[in-house]
């Protein structure tokens, strides 16, 4: 049992880290990605910004999108990455960790804190440079990211399995799985239409970006080979029950977290809101991944997973 | 390695002449086995130890939510046995004194009744609470914690500046400051028995426990800190931490049915003891500063009935007020009927008509304080202000007399401190820490305050000090 703002503070710097990790790779992918396609498919190479755009979107709308590509990658890398002001930046999302962090210390260890605060100001000292050439801000981003899994394991190596340990992992779990289904979200609409005229090396390109984008590449592999269909990553990506990103297994490490903060007597209001989902997942038909069918399945989940958010704020911290 | 003495007040390393005193003769020899090249490396990586970590303060008025960290020069002071006992059994005098002066005027005020300290000068403090008048705290302890400020006098004799028998901040850089010393600088401690520190949260711990009331039944313990925003914020959560107590803020807590409880995830907890590093005016909107969202409605009757602690007492602020500071020593006479170990600063105090006209004529010679504010903010060295500056802050003096008093300056000692590559003469002052619980105990180290800027008096960290690491030395086996 802890304070309630201690709960809610650990829960957001677990979402916090989460989100960090998330638009960093992801930013990755996509900036690999765009660079990789641009002499063939320029407009392929503007979409994959602006999904990322949409993924993580600017208080002040959209880029200009008749600006040149080189700008657009230019502006979408320097905000997403280090621009303090942006809401869904690294530097952002790794400042609200630190900041969550620093004001309960005291239920942290000096490992988690230490690797936090050192990713976040190697990060800081970034940010005021020009965004210079790619491979060193490819570098930087790759510094950053490798910051943020060392503070992942020193939460792992560190920290005491107690009621605070689960809602920070809470908040992580939430993020993540949130997170995926609004990438699928924002992705599918363009991938899932028909494709007889479009070169299908590409196709398969965007597919296996979507499926690094989400780190989830090489573990779609060991359980289909090299071979790369949507229905096959789709499926994988919403119901494989081992894929740390699944909608599915998201769901269910949600799902007992919940539970195990809930205890054993009766269960609390969120965490039957994420059980009831959690099984949907786990006894869904197929079907649902029938044109047509999956884009408002996705909206389901998105909005069944925002209610978690909002049940868990108001039983646990009263907010 | 070059080295320079101090050209006035006591210097602590060398002798007049330039000898260094014997307890410091190892130090300097190590450190001029190293070159300038090692020095800097380690102080990089000190300095960097120190973001990393995040041992931090904020500084006022400036950007908010600034964080600095506190400078660290890595030439340690150190204090030999017999200095320290001096010092020891003087802190542990004037603590003594500090409680009974308390317990008497929230009582029988018996010292203003004999005439020891005039009582409108005590009864007009900002920090006397009339509210509290008659209430005895838990086993009579008004001051828990107490950090007093020392200084060494032309001569070398320690003086004491002030007592802080409120909220006083520093022991969470005492502590780290050893740590980081002994991470850049093993070499340093192998020659020397220096007394360790380390214990300080658990006697901390035990001094909060001591005056639990309900002692029987494991009574729960926290620090109540008003909040990452505040400047000593750092030291709230890592005495927390290290004590293993929940850090709250008032905002967690709630009063209900005359007891304290703190909101968790799954229903209240009932607090015993509440170590606050909260003002006693914004600790409960209900009786002192109404408004303060900082503190606890409710909490002072909850106290009042005996059933939390608070650590320091509210109303103990009264007996560091710079103005009964000056009547220390009479006091110390009244109560224990013996002298005073330690000396003090004359002081003017500009309650008496006589002292506040000296004050107003010799500006240009004096440091000048306000009674109740801490931190270096409000005060005028005299010695170096310019006439404006004098005029403008006379014509504030006079709106409140009773509100001011004054001290010369006094050249106090010098330490040699490492600034861009050499070791010059910086001045320092001296911040133990002393518990009183079942009995009273002076940490054996303390905060070494240090005026980085060449030829500056002031200490304080939002005004451009630094710190030291403080080592006692362990008396020599015979």
């Amino acid at each position: 049992m802890i304070l309630s703002r201690v709960a809610d503070a650990l829960y957001w710097m677990g979402r916090y880290l989460e989100r960090s990790e998330n638009i960093t790779r992801l930013l990755m992918v996509t900036e690999e990605m765009a660079s990789e396609v641009v002499g063939l498919d320029e407009n392929l190479a503007r979409a994959e910004w602006h999904d990322l755009q949409t993924i993580f979107p600017s208080p002040d709308g959209q880029a200009d999108s008749s600006h040149d590509l080189a700008t657009l990658a230019h502006d979408s890398l320097a905000a997403l990455s280090v621009d303090p002001r942006h809401p869904y930046s690294v530097l952002f999302s790794l400042k609200k960790a630190r900041d969550n962090a620093r004001t309960v210390r005291e239920a942290l260890t000096i490992e988690v804190f230490v690797n936090l605060n050192e990713t976040y100001r190697e990060l800081e000292a970034y940010h005021g440079h020009r965004v210079a050439d790619q491979p060193a801000f490819r570098d930087a981003l790759a510094a950053t990211h490798r910051g943020i899994l060392s503070t992942v394991g020193a939460i792992e190596q560190t920290l005491a399995r107690d009621p605070g340990w689960l809602f920070l992992e809470l908040g992580g779990s939430l993020e993540r799985v949130y997170r995926t289904a609004v990438v699928l979200r924002t992705k599918l609409p363009a991938l899932s239409t028909p494709q007889q005229e479009v070169d299908l090396p590409l196709y398969y390109s965007r597919w296996r970006s979507l499926l690094r984008g989400l780190s989830s590449l090489e573990n779609y592999r060991r359980v289909h080979g090299a071979r790369l269909e949507s229905a096959d990553a789709l499926q994988f990506l919403i119901f494989d029950p081992h894929a740390p990103r699944s909608l599915r297994f998201g769901t269910a490490a949600v799902k007992d977290l919940l539970e195990q903060i809930s205890g054993a007597s009766e269960l609390s209001l969120p965490a039957r809101v994420i059980g009831k989902l959690a099984s949907e997942l786990a006894y869904q038909g197929e079907d649902v991944l029938l044109d047509g069918r999956c884009l408002p399945f996705l909206d389901h989940v998105l909005g069944e997973l925002a209610r978690t958010h909002e049940t868990l704020s108001a039983t646990y911290f009263g907010t | 390695m070059d080295w320079a003495a101090a050209s006035s007040g006591y210097d602590e390393v060398f002798e007049i002449g330039g000898r260094p005193r014997a307890h410091y003769a190892s130090l300097i020899s190590i450190l001029d086995s190293f070159t300038a090249e090692d020095v800097e490396r380690r102080e990089r990586l000190q300095k960097l130890a120190l973001m990393n970590q995040g041992i931090t303060f904020t500084v006022y008025g400036e950007q908010e939510g600034l964080e600095r960290i506190f400078p660290f020069d890595f030439v340690p002071r150190i204090i030999p046995a017999a200095e320290w006992k001096t010092i020891q059994d003087g802190l542990v005098q004037r603590i003594t004194t500090l409680n009974l002066f308390l317990q008497d005027v929230y009582h029988d005020q018996r010292c203003l009744k004999d005439g020891i300290i005039p009582p409108e000068l005590v009864l007009s403090r900002k920090e006397f609470k009339r509210e509290l008048l008659g209430l005895t705290p838990p086993r009579k302890i008004f001051t828990h914690v107490v950090g007093t400020d020392l200084i060494r006098s032309e001569t070398g004799d320690y003086l004491v500046l002030e007592d802080n028998c409120r909220c006083p901040s520093g022991v969470s850089y005492v502590l780290e400051n050893r740590t980081l010393l002994n991470r850049v600088f093993p070499e340093f401690f192998a020659s020397y028995p220096v007394r360790p520190i380390k214990e300080y949260p658990r006697l901390l711990l035990d001094t909060l426990l001591f005056v639990a009331p309900r002692p029987s039944q494991s009574p729960v313990v926290v620090v109540l800190s008003p909040g990452i925003h505040n400047s000593a914020y750092f030291e709230h959560s890592f005495l927390a931490r290290e004590m293993g107590v929940p850090l709250v803020e008032g905002r967690d807590l709630l009063v209900e049915g005359n007891h304290v409880f703190m909101r968790r995830t799954h229903g209240k907890r009932q607090i015993d003891v509440i170590y606050r590093r909260i003002d006693d005016d914004f600790l409960d909107p209900l009786t002192f500063k109404r408004g303060s969202l900082l503190g606890v409605p409710g909490l002072i009757n909850v106290y009042r009935e005996g059933n939390v602690a608070l650590a320091n007492a509210p109303g103990a602020g009264v007996a560091d007020d710079k103005a009964v500071y000056a009547f220390m020593p009479e006091l110390i006479k009244y109560y224990l009927s013996e002298d005073p170990l330690l000396a003090q600063v004359p002081t003017y105090v500009g309650f008496r008509q006589d002292d506040f006209r000296y004050m107003t004529e010799h500006l240009d010679e004096l440091v000048v304080k306000t009674t109740g504010d801490a931190g270096g903010y409000g005060m005028l060295m005299g010695p170096v202000s310019t006439a404006s500056e004098r005029e403008r802050y006379l014509a504030t003096m006079k709106q409140d007399p009773g509100n001011y008093i004054a001290q010369r300056l006094v050249h106090f000692s010098s330490h040699p401190t490492h600034i861009e590559g050499r070791f010059e003469p910086r001045r320092i002052d001296l911040r133990p820490f002393i518990l009183y619980g079942d009995r009273i105990r002076v940490l054996p180290g303390g905060l070494t305050r240090v005026a980085l800027r060449g030829g500056s008096f002031v200490v304080n960290s939002s005004q451009g000090g630094g710190s030291k690491d403080t080592w006692v030395l362990a008396p020599r086996e015979a």
